[in-house]
């Protein structure tokens, strides 16, 4: 676009756009290179400043013996390891993350059009969608990390004095072990332990006997609700704000989107931070401490 | 030249700035004049091998600080400070289990300055992956990824996980408390991946539980492999910024 086409085969108009571009224009000698150099004199500065008050960690020597409680991933990674503990390992260690990373690379050949490039945010609707998504992507994922833990039935019991009344609703756990329809006893209950052994006799063909139990509750639990829940919620999030009018173009979508994602990233991440103390227990709890 | 204008005694100041500035060997070096004029400014960054990673003109929005905060240029700069840090702390540290903790102490208490560099390296690591997220965000905001744009943005996704891949690989190589049960958990995650989890943490770790083997490959990654990949990565990111004419500009 900035390459000047020959100048024959240019009209009039496109001839005053390229003028006007230029007009538009600064040398990157000296506009660009000083500011630069600025910066990076002021974060080299910044760094010295930092390193020389604040010590990199350094613990007692390694020890496969020795498991530290709590045991933490590096703090980027935080966020993967607090959603293992509301799902299926596979699902919060690997497949989130992947398709969440192919999302992203995707995000450009799903929002194509052109408009509103190289400028902040500047639709009508670009900001409120920003905020939309950020308080119902962080709020969110703090009610959802409030029920998995249980903390509804612990206010309730304060408040009260008694036990949360719907013993299967305290956490997804609980879910799992007491819904009536397959709790100890239930009529369904079979489904908590389903030998499918007993179907593969690859013994029969001189193969190894297959032990294999399927666990549907188990399953629900670990990998059909939080999957639902992951790919449900922002679709009726879009749905919502599609039908309020707050997104209205695809770009709105995206910033809704885009800024929920970020907003479960970091509060996920801080949660996974600075919440998490021994056995991972949620609670108040510093990295300080434990550093 | 007009009659009335005579030839002034050149000045002291005058010849030693010819003999500084205009001499063969200066001549050879920088091409172009002292860039005071608009045409040797824009030959100063057009004949530059590093100053040529710009356009010679940018759009006058693009310099203004809150367009872009500085971040991608930021994250590459931090980048160049953990390979200069990363080197010298490489002359005084063996990947082995035995001596890479003891290595780290005597880094801390006999080396020169060898804290502040290690510290150095550890706030810059932590920086990059903040100011790479941050990057993230303000390409999409600014609508940045749009076309002819769109590759671009997946090759910063590519960077992003080279970034978080170079963290975590260092991450394990103080051989403390920390690096070992961090990198173990992290490991056991990639380990839960259906099918193939298993054996691509195998060799990840090189074994059943992070030990030597672990150590001499995260090193190995940590310090050639993922550098020399981000690298490569971020020249593609950098000549694909330049062919798209710079930044993306309002239409």
């Amino acid at each position: 676009m900035t390459t000047a086409n020959p100048a024959e085969a240019q009209s009039a108009a496109v001839r005053g756009r390229a003028r006007r571009q230029r007009e538009e224009e600064l040398l990157v000698w000296p506009d660009l290179v000083f500011i630069e150099f600025i910066s990076a004199v002021v974060f080299t500065i910044l760094l010295v400043g930092l390193s020389v008050t604040v010590d990199a960690i350094l613990l007692d020597r390694a020890n496969p013996a020795v498991t530290p409680n709590p045991s933490k991933a590096p703090w980027y990674f935080l966020n993967l390891q607090e959603m293992l503990l509301h799902m299926h390992p596979a699902l919060a260690g690997v497949i989130v993350p992947t398709v969440a990373l192919i999302a992203l690379g995707a995000i450009p050949y799903w929002d194509t059009d052109n408009d509103g490039q190289g400028e902040w945010l500047s639709g009508p609707r670009h900001w409120l969608n920003v905020y939309v998504g950020a308080a119902v992507g962080s709020l969110g994922t703090l009610l959802l990390i409030f029920f998995d833990n249980g903390t509804h039935a612990n206010l309730w019991q304060a408040a009260t004095g008694t036990k949360f009344p719907v013993s299967w609703l305290v956490n997804m756990r609980e879910f799992q072990k007491n819904f009536p329809l397959w709790q100890d006893g239930a009529p369904l209950a079979f489904l908590k332990d389903i030998q499918l052994g007993g179907l593969l006799r690859a013994d029969l063909l001189g193969g190894p006997k297959i032990d294999f139990a399927l666990n549907i509750p188990a399953v629900l639990v670990e990998q059909i609700i939080p999957v639902m829940a992951m790919v449900g919620l922002p679709i009726l999030l879009s749905a919502v704000a599609h039908k309020r009018g707050i997104a209205q173009t695809k770009r709105d979508h995206m910033i809704l989107q885009f800024s929920g994602f970020i907003a479960v990233y970091v509060t996920l991440t801080v949660v996974g931070t600075y919440f998490r103390g021994q056995g991972l227990a949620l609670g108040p709890y510093t990295i300080f401490a434990h550093h | 030249m007009a009659a009335t204008e005579r030839p002034t005694r050149r000045s002291m100041g005058d010849r030693l700035y010819d003999a500084i500035f205009s001499n063969r060997v200066w001549r050879s070096i920088f091409r172009s004049g002292y860039p005071n004029t608009p045409r040797n400014q824009m030959l100063a960054v057009a004949t530059n091998v590093f100053l040529h990673l710009h356009p010679t003109r940018i759009h006058r929005t693009h310099v203004k600080i809150t367009h872009t905060f500085c971040l991608g240029g930021l994250s590459f700069f931090l980048f160049l400070g953990l390979t200069i840090s990363g080197v010298l702390l490489m002359f005084y540290y063996v990947p082995s289990v035995e001596r890479a903790y003891e290595d780290i102490l005597r880094l801390d208490t006999d080396v020169r300055f060898g804290q502040l560099m290690r510290n150095m390296h550890r706030w810059m690591a932590h920086g990059m992956v903040l100011t790479v997220l941050m990057h993230m965000m303000r390409v999409f905001y600014t609508g940045a990824y749009k076309p002819p744009r769109e590759f671009n943005w997946v090759i910063g996704v590519v960077l992003l996980v080279l970034t978080l891949l170079l963290s975590f690989t260092g991450y394990l190589l103080p051989w403390d408390q920390l690096a070992l049960w961090a990198i173990t958990v992290g490991t056991n995650m990639v380990g839960s991946a259906p099918l193939l989890g298993e054996p691509n943490r195998f060799v990840l770790v090189g074994g059943f539980q992070v030990g030597q083997n672990a150590l001499i490959r995260f090193y190995t990654l940590h310090v050639i492999g993922l550098p020399l990949m981000a690298a490569v990565f971020m020249t593609v990111h950098f000549w694909r910024i330049r062919r798209d004419g710079g930044l993306a500009k309002p239409l």
